[in-house]
């Protein structure tokens, strides 16, 4: 009974006093801003057609479906050439700055927003690369994803001692200023789902700014840290197990099939006219039988066993390596790349830390590589101070973590 | 569940060195650091959030699980916190691949600038989308997706007399009526000052042939399904 009461207080005050898995939740969120921003430039020429006013599902179909299942997308707030071009810029622009980690947690909302806004415009053009996003853009507002590369957490490094912030406040006032409009023009009267979260994260945001400016290291300060902090590794467990429950479903759905237990599944696939972007390739490794089959068991046995192995750490990171290559195929095999690197960047939440900060590290080493070859650029980098302790001060200066 | 922290299994502390420094170091935080009435805060915000996570899990699960006793019994309150955000489906090439190609064909009655009408002959949309997909590491959405899905949601939305089944049967009968307009004009269907008066579709569906290895056999005839001519409203008759 002691023993039992001990291991929960040690849980309680893990899951409280830090937000666990920094690395982790950076690297997700620089793998799905990438995944989306490289979608949005790769259909940038086709951006009318799969979500303009009038595109085929123009902007009259799209209203009577969303008429009754009432998912979220600005698109809809407004018909027009002008409306859909800007979202589109914005969705861009969300993307970009989340994978900077500039004010991290407003722009995952904004980042959220840009993705809702448009594949809920045209759900039928989306597939599971699209699904994954989906899903991961909402989970990933709740999670501190900025602590470590990022511009926010170089801010907070190179902040000595407390600056006023102003940037705060004003983009704090602006989205207030739009969700008060959206909300009284009765755009927000579908699912409550993402406007609960948008209200939510901007009022939040407010409480985070007052209780930072009457008190730094106050009783109410550290309980809003506390409660970010839970908030994170809740949204953490989440991502991860929607990343066991994806696989699990593909392994044990594929088990059940006739083909998958002959061993012939993997070839059919490469046959079909939407997934062979290289049939001679297709050909070639699926012309031993023995072959196919062995990637076709390989496929199931590591999808179905991949959550139990988080159990032990070294299969678990075997497998991770296993699915990672296997998705890296599939990108170029099946001509799936964007769903692909969506999947790549799911299972890079259970990386380990030491692999990520050696990852960190090569980075950081390319980079100044690249600057001492073009030392113009040196303006841009600002020398780093080392962290003061004294400085509880976060990333976001009226922008909880 | 921190997998990256080692399961119970890890050697004890191998990575642990490199576990997380914690970013912003400052004073004590947790709630060992609160007094006891912000602890009864934290304390609720522990509860609240485990909670909803534990709900959204569960939720998640039954969604993506097959149907049974609780789903059965529970469906709406499932369907209601899930959809419409969290909607999801991991079948993927699951329970089996598909193994047919489904071509998606398209012609046209045509109104020539001259007063004539001419039926075109059938262009294979599919074809099209697969030539544009072959040697392509970036295929589009709008080559892979876009008619694909169409026609699948048209299939799950008709019955077998290709007569619409509600709201979203009527939706996905115009939607792709729409990319075959769309896909007509842009090869120039019509021809100049010609327009479009009547399209119909159909759908060649072919096995694909089993491995050389594999002994099957199997039908290589087509099968075909021929959906009624449709008439194309005038603003979209004319490119």
């Amino acid at each position: 009974m002691n023993r039992l009461s001990l291991a929960i207080s040690a849980a309680v005050a893990r899951v409280t006093e830090s937000a666990l898995g920094p690395y982790q939740t950076a690297v997700i969120r620089i793998g799905f801003t990438v995944t989306w921003l490289l979608f949005l430039l790769r259909e940038f020429p086709h951006r009318q057609e799969l979500y303009g006013p009038d595109g085929p599902w123009d902007f009259d179909l799209a209203q009577q479906l969303i008429g009754t299942n009432g998912s979220f997308t600005a698109l809809m707030w407004f018909r027009g050439q002008f409306w859909f071009e800007t979202v589109y810029v914005l969705a861009v622009l969300a993307g970009v700055l989340l994978l900077l980690g500039w004010r991290t947690r407003t722009m995952s909302v904004l980042f959220m927003v840009g993705v809702l806004s448009l594949q809920n415009r045209s759900i039928f053009m989306g597939d599971g690369g699209d699904n994954v996003l989906h899903l991961m853009c909402v989970y990933l507002v709740f999670t501190r994803c900025g602590q470590v590369w990022s511009l926010d957490a170089r801010r907070a490094r190179a902040r000595a001692e407390r600056t006023v912030d102003r940037t705060g406040p004003v983009l704090w006032s602006v989205f207030g200023f739009a969700l008060v409009t959206v909300t009284a023009a009765g755009r927000l009267d579908g699912d409550p789902t993402v406007p609960v979260i948008l209200w939510g994260v901007w009022l939040a945001q407010a409480l985070w700014w007052l209780v930072g400016r009457h008190t730094r290291t106050g009783q109410s300060r550290i309980l809003l840290d506390v409660v970010a902090n839970v908030v994170h590794n809740g949204a953490l467990l989440v991502i991860m197990a929607e990343a066991c429950l994806i696989y699990a479903t593909a392994g044990w759905y594929k088990i059940q099939g006739s083909r998958w237990q002959d061993g012939t599944a993997v070839y059919y696939p490469l046959q079909l006219d939407s997934f062979s972007p290289w049939p001679a390739l297709a050909d070639l490794l699926s012309a031993s039988g023995t072959m196919v089959m062995l990637v076709t068991y390989g496929t199931v046995v590591v999808q179905v066993a991949f959550p139990f192995t988080l159990f032990n750490r070294r299969v678990k990171n075997v497998l991770l390596a296993v699915m990672i290559i296997e998705h890296a195929g599939i990108a170029v095999l099946l001509g799936l790349p964007f769903f692909s690197l969506a999947m790549i960047s799911v299972d890079a939440v259970f990386l380990p830390t030491t692999f990520l900060r050696r990852l960190g590290g090569w980075a950081a080493r390319a980079r100044a590589g690249l600057l001492r070859r073009f030392p113009y650029a040196d303006r841009m980098t600002k020398p780093s101070e080392p962290r003061t302790p004294e400085n509880p001060e976060h990333t976001h200066v009226g922008f909880p973590a | 569940m921190n997998a990256y922290d080692g399961g119970p299994t890890a050697p004890a502390g191998a990575e642990h060195p490199a576990a997380p420094t914690p970013p912003y170091p400052g004073p004590r935080t947790g709630v060992a650091a609160l007094s006891l009435r912000y602890q009864i805060g934290a304390a609720l915000a522990v509860a609240v959030v485990a909670i909803t996570v534990c709900v959204h899990i569960g939720m998640v699960f039954l969604h993506v699980a097959p149907p049974n006793t609780v789903t059965k019994k529970h469906g709406k309150a499932i369907d209601d916190w899930l959809y419409p955000e969290f909607e999801q489906n991991w079948k993927l090439f699951a329970p089996n691949p598909l193994q047919q190609n489904i071509a998606v064909q398209v012609r046209a009655r045509v109104r020539t600038a001259d007063g004539y009408i001419r039926t075109t002959g059938w262009q294979d949309l599919s074809a099209q989308d697969g030539r544009a997909i072959d040697g392509n590491p970036l295929p589009s959405h709008t080559q892979q997706n876009e008619l694909r899905r169409s026609w699948d949601f048209f299939v799950s939305t008709h019955g077998t007399d290709n007569r619409p089944v509600g709201l979203r049967g009527a939706l996905a009968e115009t939607y792709l009526r729409h990319i075959v307009v769309l896909r007509l004009h842009r090869a120039d269907a019509a021809g100049k000052g010609g327009i479009l008066e009547h399209v119909q579709v159909r759908s060649r569906t072919t096995a694909v042939p089993p491995p050389k290895w594999s002994g099957e056999q199997v039908s290589a005839t087509p099968v075909y399904r021929e959906l009624p001519w449709w008439s194309v409203p005038a603003d979209e008759a004319a490119r």
